[in-house]
């Protein structure tokens, strides 16, 4: 491998941080190591010594660079606005082109072609209750044997239903949909060109590959309507298609892209008013990493809720689960014990019901045995409440 | 900076000090046997006195050690401040310090031992020695400061002191009652005094005078009300968990929440850790290798 | 040589790695160069084994084993050391004591907790907060620092104001001597008679020994608090307010300053609504009973209002928090501007610190450079923070030369060279500015009263020629560290 300058980063991202170490408590790696090298600092602090030292790449650097969630929680905790981000990606993409990376990355490709995902989930389901597989162990849900037709309402809003979670967790988008519809508006479904946002690519350092599913998502919701996300990671993706392909068309897309809480947060007169009752329920919510330390946007969904339930924020500064796509399944151990200390933070809330906006975060979160939902799915419960209540009413 | 005055002050104290033959120095005699004997033979010298530097909106003073803790505070408080040190009757600056005892208020003014901000010291050798240094906060180098406070003069004559000093409290007030010490501890804010002799407990509030109104308040709802003053303290002075497990018959009066109890008899104290014995000694011996500053004294022993 | 080098190595990790198993003890060169380096400019510090004890017999596994190699050891803690005093020199082992940050116990009656020094300073007074209790010293840095570097470095905060640096909330710490012994100095819940180990301790920088507990002194929060952000047409101007404040006798709980550069950037980064088009910003915190505090407030508004300030108060808790997290970015925002920085640590007499600023400044224009001021002005504590971008050749040079004029300027007035970063490799050759070689020579005793054979971070806070002993070959700085 080429020594100089092999990792790509912009020399001028690589050199901007200080070594302050203000980002370290909030990265999960570091919180549940300790150690540097599961660190912000300690991964710029070796990207460096490859990239500016001329360093070989070798079993260390992988591990901490692999190690990394890519959560980007270090980069809202940095005041000098060091972007990790796109240097994780960059490194990411280089060791991808070195061919360094994992087999079972490759997997990520199945994503993009709905039917293929849905026939393997399809499998998948009915040898998890052949109990062939051990579920647990991987991390995966229970996949649903069959799903119901979702139909389009109208043509107001796109609603971006992605991969993994439309073959998993349709009944999300389901009551997304519902909580959407009941502020007035009507709701657009694209076609299979929106299969996959490519976030999950574009983390294993697969960048082309991610352009490519780019390109066929804006092609698929096509217009000027707003597309609203209901699961974050790929909110996060679609916003910075700007960045990622380039072009003017792209950018016009990513401004279009809103995550359904954001969307929703500043139409809230426009949603049914809460029942009596309902402000009784009390709800942990969880920030995904991506609706937080990326979008930005996090606040919204505590500001939805609010309106229906008790909406309490965890105190661990939005620190992340660990489920970060696919790395639950690919640093198992980092993984659970990074949720451990979500967990305790979940305990500490007093809530028994948790809401998160991102798919991975409650798959990652059940499999410990805690109750997780969409908030949305929240709303629509609450919703489907008030309304059966308006019809004893009005009996 | 040292002056030119005090300076010469300081080198006649070192040269009186000199190099070899034992030394002990006289403050106030206050606590004269603290700690052990002071050996017969010893030369006896005493510390330069006066106070040398005094700008009040520094906040800090400048003074001999030798210079008695009254006369210190009478000049303070023209200046509407005071000093952190115990006001012992007849005893020195440089006296307090070595014995290292804390004011009645440590529990809200704080311990004597952050009071100092830098000593001007005779080493063993004789020569003069400064340790720590003159703003209210600083870390350049290890912290001698902490460790000439209670020493006994075992390790260096103190000849100059900087001191950190505090506004004198607008308002004051001593109360007494039949309380539990705890309870009074929990309910108030800051007190800066509670005493317990076994069933009176005495607290001291300064501050604001409405502060003062309503913390008062408090402590006369758990039974306590205004009084002159402490009661004198006992003459020994142990730590506070002593008294759980040894056996002292006569008076106490334990200093709540400074871990500090004074005793009118003294029993046997459990022996230190040996670790804790060795790190003494090699202190000693890196600093006083011969022995000759305040021979007969133990720091370990005075109680 | 090297061959003879490399096999000593291998049988000290053997030795290390009998005490603790081996994803513990890390030697991959990667992972080694990461620890070269804290959050000081020094690059180029050369770890040996880096070991994670979690125990107590743990570190005095590292320390026997380091002995019997005649490996010199360096304690580190998060890392966020601002004068180079966790950089290891010529490969000694490095103990982190990062994993042990456990709360041991909480004694709310006696206000006393004992901790692990590897728990993050902030951590400490959250798990508090049902207490209604916290750990007074909040350095800039508490969301990450550790509480045995706190020890280490006696590291102070804008809230030890009034309430004195970390050695006055430390009652007692267990220290690993490099004897391998284990030892408390200080009593937690007593006053045992002999001299002030523990305090002699406190901020010696680990090379009196490795800290592995810490009884801690807690405070009561406060039941009234209130926060004023004064803003003045000049630097001046605010240190005359902030010198005005002390002499009038009110001793807030904090008073912080910073200047135009610096609330620039960090207004940019948190949005605390600090006045961009202020020369300089004070910040007072007053707390206590309500009454004083009102009545503090009161006049220190008045003080600023007479010297042509504009006074703020924070409306909530919220603005409150607001403001503090503006002041505690400071030094992380920096690289907006500069992707380096240089930072001095020097304190002044409050009475001489409008002088000393304008003299910073003036150092600051006949170098060539950019300063930003954001500092402890209560405790006349400055923090000048030089920019500057190590690629660009020449520059470091001349930062270095006004960080000596800097520091001169200081002692000249009757100052001191550091007031909580701690003197570490990057200010020790400026030690004899400040003591004589007979006030050096005492510290040296301290040293070796614990540290007979100067094993603990050797090359740090005394300059060579200091003491008497043999001159340690680590006590060398090896070239190229000035990163
Ligand atoms: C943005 C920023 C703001 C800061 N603000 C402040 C501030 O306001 N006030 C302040 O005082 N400091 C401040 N600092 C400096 C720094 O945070 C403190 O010095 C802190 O105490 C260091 O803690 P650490 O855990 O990072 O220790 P390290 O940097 O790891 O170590 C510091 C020293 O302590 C020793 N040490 C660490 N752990 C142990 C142990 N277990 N046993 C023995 N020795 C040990 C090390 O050998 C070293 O000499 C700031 C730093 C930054 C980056
Ligand atoms: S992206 Fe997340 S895991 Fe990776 S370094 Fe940043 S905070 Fe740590
Ligand atoms: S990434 Fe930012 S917060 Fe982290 S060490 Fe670098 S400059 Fe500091």
């Amino acid at each position: 491998m080429n020594a100089k300058a092999s990792l790509g980063i912009d020399p001028e991202e690589l050199a901007s941080c200080v070594a302050c170490g203000l980002c370290l408590p909030h990265c999960p790696t570091f919180r549940v190591t300790g150690e540097e090298w599961a660190s912000p600092r300690g991964r710029i602090s070796a990207m460096r010594q490859i990239q500016d030292q001329g360093a070989a790449i070798d079993q260390a650097f992988l591990s901490s660079m692999d190690s990394c969630v890519q959560c980007r929680g270090c980069e809202p905790a940095c005041p000098s606005g060091v972007p990790f981000g796109s240097m994780m990606e960059a490194t990411q993409a280089a060791l991808a082109r070195e061919r360094r990376i994992d087999w079972r990355r490759w997997g990520f490709r199945v994503l993009g072609y709905r039917r293929l995902l849905n026939l393997l989930s399809r499998v998948l389901a009915v040898v998890q209750r052949l109990r062939l597989v051990p579920s647990k162990r991987l991390g995966l849900p229970k996949i649903p044997l069959r799903q119901d037709r979702l139909r389009a309402s109208g043509d107001d809003v796109w609603l971006f239903t992605g991969c993994v979670m439309d073959a998993w967790q349709r009944s999300t988008h389901a009551a997304v949909k519902r909580v959407v519809e009941s502020a007035g508006v009507g709701v657009a479904l694209p076609g299979s060109g929106a299969a996959c946002c490519g976030a999950l690519s574009l983390h294993a350092g697969l960048e082309d590959h991610a352009r490519a599913l780019a390109a066929r998502t804006m092609g698929a919701l096509a217009g000027s309507a707003p597309i609203l996300v209901d699961s974050s990671g790929c909110g996060a993706v679609l916003k910075e298609y700007g960045m990622l392909v380039g072009t003017a068309e792209a950018e016009e897309f990513s401004e279009r892209v809103m995550d359904v809480h954001e969307w929703l947060a500043t139409r809230l007169d426009m949603l049914p008013p809460a029942g009596e009752q309902d402000q009784e329920a009390t709800v942990a919510v969880h920030d995904p990493c991506h609706l937080r330390h990326v979008q930005r946007a996090h606040q919204s969904v505590a500001e939805v809720l609010a309106r229906y339930a008790t909406a309490v924020a965890l105190d661990d500064d939005g620190l992340c689960c660990g489920a970060g796509g696919a790395y639950a399944a690919m640093q198992p151990e980092l993984a659970a014990s990074i949720r451990e200390r979500k967990l305790e933070a979940i305990g500490r809330s007093g809530a028994d019901i948790v809401a998160s906006a991102n798919p991975g975060c409650t798959i990652h979160l059940a499999n410990a045995g805690v109750t997780v939902l969409h908030p949305l799915e929240i709303v629509d419960e609450m919703l489907g409440e008030i309304l059966d209540q308006a019809a004893d009413d009005d009996r | 900076m040292i002056g030119g005055k005090t300076r010469a002050a300081l080198e006649s104290f070192a040269a009186e000090v000199g190099s070899d033959s034992p030394v002990a120095v006289v403050g106030g005699r206050t606590h004269w046997d603290l700690g052990g004997h002071c050996l017969e033979e010893t030369r006896l010298v005493r510390a330069p006195a006066g106070i040398r530097e005094f700008d009040p909106a520094d906040m800090t003073i400048r003074v001999g050690a030798g210079t008695p803790v009254e006369e210190l505070d009478a000049a303070l408080a023209e200046a509407g401040q005071q000093a952190n040190l115990p006001l012992v009757p007849g005893a020195t600056v440089g006296g307090v310090l070595a014995v290292g005892r804390d004011d009645v208020h440590a529990l809200g003014r704080g311990r004597l031992r952050d009071a100092l901000l830098e000593a001007v010291y005779v080493a063993d050798d004789g020569r003069l020695v400064k340790a720590g240094g003159p703003t209210v906060k600083n870390v350049s180098g290890f912290d001698l400061c902490r460790l000439l406070v209670g020493s006994l003069g075992t390790l260096g004559l103190v000849g100059e002191v900087i001191l950190r000093t505090w506004p004198r409290p607008a308002a004051q007030l001593w109360m007494a009652g039949q309380c539990d010490p705890a309870e009074l501890r929990r309910k108030l804010y800051w007190p800066s005094s509670i005493l317990w002799d076994g069933q009176t407990s005495w607290v001291h509030l300064e501050g604001h005078e409405s502060d003062i109104e309503s913390e008062a308040e408090q402590a006369r709802l758990l039974g306590c009300d205004s009084t002159d003053g402490p009661p004198p303290l006992p003459a020994y002075r142990v730590p506070a968990t002593a008294l759980e497990s040894e056996r002292f018959p006569g008076r106490y009066l334990v200093q709540v929440g400074t871990g500090v109890a004074y005793v009118s008899e003294h029993g046997p104290l459990p022996d230190p850790d040996p670790a804790v014995v060795a790190l003494h000694q090699r202190l000693k011996w890196q600093f006083d290798p011969r022995g000759r500053l305040n021979p007969g004294r133990d720091p370990l022993a005075a109680i | 040589m090297k061959l003879l080098k490399a096999s000593r190595r291998d049988s000290l990790l053997r030795d290390l790695r009998r005490v603790l198993p081996p994803d513990r003890v890390r030697v991959a060169p990667l992972e080694r160069s990461i620890m070269g380096r804290d959050a000081s400019i020094f690059e180029g510090g050369q770890a040996g084994p880096v070991c994670f004890p979690i125990s107590t017999e743990e570190v005095q596994g590292c320390v026997d084993a380091a002995r019997r190699h005649g490996r010199a050891v360096v304690p580190r803690g998060a890392g966020t050391g601002l004068a180079g005093g966790a950089v290891p020199l010529e490969e000694p082992v490095v103990v982190v004591t990062t994993k042990m940050n456990r709360l041991l116990s909480v004694d709310a009656d006696q206000a006393v907790a004992w901790v692990q020094p590897g728990m993050i300073n902030l951590d400490l007074s959250r798990a508090l907060a049902p207490y209604g209790l916290h750990f007074a010293p909040d350095p800039s840095s508490q969301q990450v620092c550790s509480l045995g570097g706190n020890v280490g470095t006696n590291a102070g905060g804008p809230h030890c104001l009034a309430l004195g640096v970390t050695s006055a909330h430390v009652l007692a710490v267990e220290v690993v001597l490099m004897s391998g012994e284990a030892v408390v100095l200080g009593d937690p819940d007593g006053c045992a008679p002999g001299l002030d180990l523990r305090g002699a301790y406190v901020g010696s920088e680990g090379m009196l020994g490795i800290t592995t507990a810490i009884a801690v002194r807690l405070t009561p929060n406060p039941p009234a608090v209130q926060t004023l952000l004064l803003a003045f047409d000049s630097v001046d101007e605010a240190a005359q307010t902030v010198s005005a404040v002390i002499a009038d006798g009110i001793v807030p709980a904090a008073i912080e300053m910073m200047d135009k550069n610096i609330i620039w950037a960090v207004e940019n980064f948190v949005g605390a609504g600090f006045p961009l088009d202020a020369a300089a910003v004070v910040i007072v915190e007053v707390d206590g009973l309500p009454g004083g505090v009102a009545a503090e407030a009161d006049r220190v508004a008045e003080l600023a209002l007479e010297r042509g300030g504009r006074v703020r108060r924070a409306a909530d808790d919220h603005e409150r928090a607001l403001i503090w997290k503006g002041r505690k970015s400071a030094f992380g925002a920096i690289a907006q501007i500069k992707p380096n920085y240089y930072l001095h640590d020097t304190v002044v007499p409050r009475t001489r610190l409008a002088e000393v600023m304008s003299r910073v400044y003036e150092i600051v224009e006949e170098h060539d450079l950019q300063v930003m001021n954001v500092f402890h002005a209560g405790d006349g504590n400055l923090h000048p923070l030089l920019l500057y971008d190590r690629r660009e050749p020449g520059t470091l040079e001349r930062v270095h030369a006004a960080g000596s004029a800097i520091i001169e300027a200081s002692l000249a007035v009757g100052g001191v060279l550091s007031g909580e970063h701690g003197i570490g490799i990057e200010k020790r050759d400026f030690m004899p500015l400040m003591f004589s070689e007979a006030d050096l020579d005492a510290q040296a005793r301290l040293r070796r009263a614990f540290d007979p054979d100067e094993m603990a971070n050797p090359g740090k806070v005394l300059p060579t020629g200091a003491s008497c002993a043999d001159v340690n070959t680590l006590g060398k700085i090896p070239e190229g560290v000035w990163g």
